[in-house]
C-alpha cells in the first residue's frame, strides 16, 4: 500500500503517465494470492511500443487462461520517470497489481531488436532482481527470454538463464509448469534449469561452454555433459488452427503505435528473400483457416470495440485466399464499421481487386519494398520482383484514388555498385511519372512519394550471415550520395542512422563476449538506445574498447564457411549447407523460387509433417 | 431519442486526458452493442457528448455523458450492457431517456463541486486556514487561459461554497462555456492569501456537475 501512495505520488510530476497507469479494458486482474505462479511479462522497450506488439497479446493471453498462472506487464519507463523511481526509492513494477518485478517467479522478456538490449539490465536492477544469472539465489526469479532476437542468444548469455527458441505458444506453457514445480516441489534453481533444458526449443546457455581461437573466432561450444543437447531445435506449432489466439486483448487508453486489431492471418513466408531473417526462423508457412479467422475477427471486434483490423504477417498478399477473406470479413463487419489495412503488402502479389476493396472503407498511404534500385540487385538479394510489376501496381494505386506511396530500400547490400543507387532514383523518378502520366482529373492530388532507406545489417540464419555490413564511413557516403540523387519533385528521402545499424550488426551476430560490452555500455548509462535522443554511440565504443573487443570484428568482417558461428548450436530448421547453397547463388545473381513453386530443401523437409510444400516438385 | 448517463473517471485512470476519455467511450458504446446513433459522412462517429471535459490528473465521481440512440433501450438495459462493456474505472451509475429536443448537457451546466485533498506535512492546514480570509474578500483576482493567452479575472463571484475537512477543501465553483473557475485558479488564490510558493501535491476529484433549476438553484445536472 505504501508503494502504491509513492507511485501515485510522482505521476504527477512525468510526462505521458498512462504509460505507468495500467486499467485498460481487458487487462487482467487476477487475484495475486490465488496464483500460485506469477509472470512478469518485460517488454524491454516503452508502453507505446510494447503495447502495439502481437507477441505480448497473445502470450498475456495464453498465459492468463490457465488457472494457476497470472501475467502482469512491464514496460522500460522513460527518463523522467526513471529518475522519480530512483528518488523515492520506488521499484520497477507491474501495469496490473503493482508488484515491484522481483515478486514473480518467471521474468520473461521479448527480445523484438537488439537495440533494445541494454533496457534488459536496466529493467532488472530496478525491479530488484540481480541482473547477471551467477548472481541470483534461490529466493529470486528465474529470467527467460524469448523472439526473433533469442535465435542468436550468445549476448545475452550471462544475464538470461533460458531462452524459448521458435514458437512461443506451447512452450510457453510447458515452461511456466517446470518453473511451478520449483516452487512447489522445492526443486533448486540449478535442477530447475536442468529441467528446462529438457524441453524441446529450450536453451540454457549457463550449460555450455565457449572456447575462443586466438583470433577471436569461436573454436568450441561444449555442452556440459551428456545430458544437455548439443544442438537445441526450435519449436514450431505445426497448425495455427488448434493454435491458442487471443479472443480479447488489452486496449489501451492512449494511441500506441498499433492501435487496432491485428489479426495473424499466416506465419513465415515462403518467398526466400535473402537479407530476410524473419523468413528463415518463422519457417515454415502455415496459414490460419478463413474460417478461425472471421470467427476470431468477429470476436475480437466484440471484445474492443476497436475501428480498424490489420491482417498481419510477414506477406499477407500471399495467403492463399486473400480476396475472399477481405470480401468476407467485409460483409460481417461493415455494420459495426470496421475497417481493414493490409499493413506489409507485397507488389507482386496484390490484386487490383482487393486494392479496390480496402479502399472502399479506408484510403492510406501504400507501401512498396523494392529493397533494391536494380534488377541484378535485386536478384542477388531473391527480391522476385520486377520494375514492370512495381510500376503497374503503383498505377493502379494512383488510378484507385491513392496519392501517397511509400518506397523501402536498403543500401550496403552484397555486391551494391553505385549503379544500384542510381537505380533507387530512377525507380522513384519513374513512380513520379507514373502519377503525372495519369490525366488530371483521374489522379488524387497532392503526390507524395516517401523513399526510405536503411542500412543492411546482415543476420543470423540468412544466407547473408557470413557478409561484412559497410563501415560508418562507406554508409554515409552512400546516404550523401543518395540525398544529392534523390532530389526529386514529389520526393521525400529518409535514411537511418548509421551508427545504431553498426551496432544493431555487432550485436546481431555477436558471441558471448559481446555481454561484457552491453553491461559496461549500461553501467556506463547506455539506455533507450533506439530513441535517437537517447543513443551514446561514444559511450559504446568506449565500452568495447574497455573490454578489449574490436567492433568491427562483428560487424565488418567477412566470415569463412568453415567458421563455428555463435548460434550455430540452435537449429533454425534451415540447414547452414542450404544458406551457403543461396550465398554462392547470390554472388552469381542466381535467384530461387518461392516455395509455393516446388521444394528448394531448405532443411525443413526433414521435419515431419510441418513444412506443407516439402518435397513437392515444381508446377 | 438520447440517453444521459453518469459515469466515473476512476482515481487510477485520472491522468487519461479527455480525448482519450472520449474514445474509450466510444469504444466501450462499440462493444456494448447497443444501437446507437452513428454521425453521417465519411468517418462515422458515434453521437455522443460529454457535459464537460475533465482536465487531465483530475478523477471524476459522477461525470456526464450523453448519447443519441438509434433504436430503443431502457435507461436499465444501457447500464447494464455499458457496464460489461466498459473497464471497472468506468462505470455507469445512473441512466435517463430524454427526447432529442431535449437541450444538450453542455448547454445547461452551470457549477461543479470539487473535494481538493492537499498532500504534504502542514500545506492542507495553512491553505485551510486562508479560506475565510479569501472568502471575505470583495475581489479575487486570477489569471484565465484563454485562446488568446492569459486573462485576469475576478473568481470571488464564482466560489459558490469553500469549506474543509480533514485535509480535503471542499468547493462549488462556477463553470458555464462563458465564465469558470477552475480549481487550479481556486488554489493559486488561496496559496497567494496564505503566503505559501511551493506547488502542494493535490488530488482533484469533480464530485458533481451542476445546472440551475427552476427556483434559481444548483441543481444536479442529470436530473435537470
Amino acid at each position: 500500500m505504501e508503494l502504491n501512495e509513492k507511485i501515485e505520488g510522482v505521476l504527477e510530476f512525468v510526462q505521458k503517465a498512462p504509460r505507468y497507469t495500467g486499467g485498460e479494458m481487458n487487462t487482467a486482474v487476477k487475484a495475486w494470492d490465488q496464483c500460485p505462479l506469477h509472470f512478469g511479462f518485460c517488454f524491454p522497450d516503452t508502453y507505446e511500443i510494447g503495447m502495439s506488439h502481437l507477441g505480448l497479446k497473445i502470450l498475456y493471453g495464453l498465459i492468463n487462461r490457465e488457472e494457476w498462472s497470472l501475467c502482469e506487464r512491464f514496460f522500460m519507463p522513460w527518463v523522467d520517470m526513471m529518475e522519480q523511481m530512483e528518488r523515492e526509492n520506488i521499484p520497477l513494477f507491474s501495469m496490473e497489481s503493482r508488484h515491484p518485478l522481483r515478486d514473480f517467479e518467471v521474468v520473461g522478456f521479448t527480445l523484438q531488436y537488439e537495440m533494445s538490449y541494454s533496457n534488459i539490465p536496466a529493467m532488472l536492477k530496478m525491479g530488484g532482481v540481480p541482473v547477471l544469472s551467477r548472481d541470483r539465489g534461490e529466493e529470486d526469479p528465474i529470467v527467460v527470454a524469448g523472439g526473433p532476437c533469442a535465435f542468436n542468444p550468445e549476448p545475452l548469455a550471462d544475464i538470461i538463464e533460458a531462452f524459448m527458441i521458435g514458437d512461443g505458444e506451447d512452450v510457453m506453457t510447458e515452461l511456466n509448469r517446470v518453473i511451478l514445480r520449483r516452487k512447489q516441489e522445492g526443486l533448486t534453481r540449478e535442477e530447475c534449469l536442468r529441467e528446462l533444458s529438457r524441453l524441446e526449443g529450450v536453451y540454457v546457455p549457463s550449460l555450455y561452454t565457449v572456447e575462443y581461437h586466438e583470433d577471436g573466432t569461436i573454436a568450441a561450444v561444449t555442452p556440459k555433459d551428456a545430458e544437455v543437447p548439443p544442438v537445441v531445435r526450435k519449436r514450431v506449432v505445426p497448425d495455427l488452427n488448434d493454435t491458442y489466439y487471443p479472443e480479447e486483448i488489452p486496449v489501451p487508453y492512449t494511441e500506441v503505435v498499433f492501435d487496432r486489431i491485428m489479426l495473424e492471418i499466416m506465419r513465415g513466408c515462403t518467398r526466400g528473400c535473402r537479407f530476410c531473417q524473419a523468413g528463415i526462423l518463422y519457417r515454415p508457412v502455415r496459414e490460419r483457416s478463413m474460417e478461425t479467422l472471421i470467427s476470431l475477427a468477429e470476436k475480437l471486434v466484440s471484445a474492443t470495440g476497436y475501428e480498424e483490423i490489420s491482417l498481419s504477417s510477414l506477406s499477407s498478399g500471399d495467403y492463399s485466399c486473400l480476396p475472399e477473406l477481405i470480401r468476407e470479413l467485409m460483409k460481417r463487419l461493415k455494420d459495426k464499421r470496421v475497417s481493414i489495412s493490409l499493413p506489409s503488402l507485397r507488389i507482386d502479389s496484390v490484386l487490383k481487386e482487393s486494392l479496390e476493396e480496402t479502399q472502399q472503407v479506408k484510403k492510406s498511404s501504400l507501401t512498396f519494398a523494392p529493397e533494391a534500385g536494380t534488377q541484378r540487385l535485386r536478384d542477388v538479394i531473391n527480391k522476385g520482383v520486377t520494375e514492370e510489376d512495381l510500376l503497374e501496381k503503383v498505377r493502379d494505386a494512383f488510378e484507385g484514388g491513392w496519392s501517397s506511396v511509400k518506397l523501402y530500400f536498403m543500401d550496403g547490400l552484397p555486391t551494391e555498385t553505385r549503379e544500384d543507387l542510381d537505380g533507387i532514383a530512377d525507380l522513384a523518378r519513374k513512380v513520379v511519372n507514373e502519377y503525372f502520366r495519369l490525366p488530371k482529373e483521374k489522379r488524387m492530388k497532392g503526390l507524395r512519394v516517401t523513399v526510405s532507406a536503411s542500412t543492411f545489417v546482415p543476420k543470423p540464419f540468412t544466407p547473408f550471415q557470413w557478409e561484412a555490413q559497410d563501415t560508418i564511413p562507406q554508409v554515409q557516403e552512400k546516404q550523401e550520395y543518395l540525398k544529392q540523387i534523390l532530389s526529386i519533385k514529389g520526393v521525400k528521402f529518409n535514411w537511418h542512422e548509421p551508427h545504431l545499424s553498426f551496432l544493431e550488426a555487432c550485436f546481431a551476430r555477436g558471441d558471448r563476449r559481446m555481454g561484457k560490452v552491453l553491461l559496461t555500455a549500461w553501467q556506463k548509462g547506455c539506455i533507450l538506445d533506439g530513441w535517437n535522443d537517447q543513443f551514446h554511440f561514444d559511450r559504446w565504443m568506449d565500452a568495447f574498447r574497455e573490454n578489449g573487443l574490436d567492433p568491427a570484428f562483428y560487424a565488418n568482417r567477412k566470415r569463412e564457411k568453415d567458421e563455428i558461428l555463435p548460434w550455430d548450436h540452435i537449429d533454425s530448421g534451415v540447414s547452414k549447407e542450404f544458406l551457403w547453397r543461396e550465398k554462392e547463388k547470390s554472388e552469381k545473381a542466381l535467384t530461387t523460387k518461392d516455395c509455393r513453386l516446388g521444394c528448394n530443401g531448405c532443411g525443413l523437409q526433414t521435419w515431419k509433417g510441418v513444412c506443407g510444400f516439402a518435397n513437392r516438385s515444381g508446377v | 431519442m438520447r440517453i444521459v448517463a453518469v459515469f466515473e473517471k476512476g482515481e487510477r485512470i485520472r491522468h487519461i486526458g479527455h480525448l482519450d476519455i472520449q474514445r474509450a467511450v466510444q469504444r466501450g458504446l462499440r462493444r456494448s452493442d447497443l444501437p446507437v446513433a452513428y454521425s453521417a459522412g465519411f468517418n462515422p462517429h458515434i453521437l455522443v457528448s460529454f457535459a464537460s471535459a475533465l482536465s487531465t490528473g483530475a478523477s471524476g465521481k459522477r461525470e456526464i455523458m450523453d448519447v443519441g440512440m438509434a433504436g430503443e433501450v431502457t435507461a436499465q438495459e444501457f447500464i447494464e450492457r455499458m457496464n460489461r462493456a466498459m473497464p471497472p474505472e468506468m462505470q455507469i451509475s445512473e441512466a435517463r431517456l430524454v427526447e432529442d429536443r431535449h437541450p444538450a448537457m453542455m448547454a445547461l451546466l452551470t457549477a461543479a463541486s470539487y473535494d481538493l485533498t492537499v498532500y504534504g506535512d502542514g500545506t492542507a492546514e495553512t491553505l485551510i486556514r486562508a479560506i475565510p480570509g479569501l472568502l471575505a474578500r470583495d475581489i479575487v483576482p486570477a489569471m484565465r487561459k484563454t485562446k488568446t493567452g492569459l486573462k485576469e479575472c475576478d473568481i470571488r463571484p464564482l466560489i459558490y461554497q469553500l469549506k474543509a475537512e480533514g485535509n480535503t477543501i471542499r468547493a462549488v465553483l462556477a463553470l458555464t462555456e462563458r465564465e469558470a473557475c477552475k480549481p487550479n485558479m481556486l488554489i493559486a488564490a488561496l496559496k497567494e492569501e496564505a503566503g505559501i510558493t511551493d506547488d502542494p501535491r493535490i488530488l482533484t476529484v469533480r464530485t458533481q456537475l451542476y445546472g440551475t433549476g427552476a427556483d434559481g438553484k444548483l441543481q444536479p445536472l442529470e436530473t435537470l
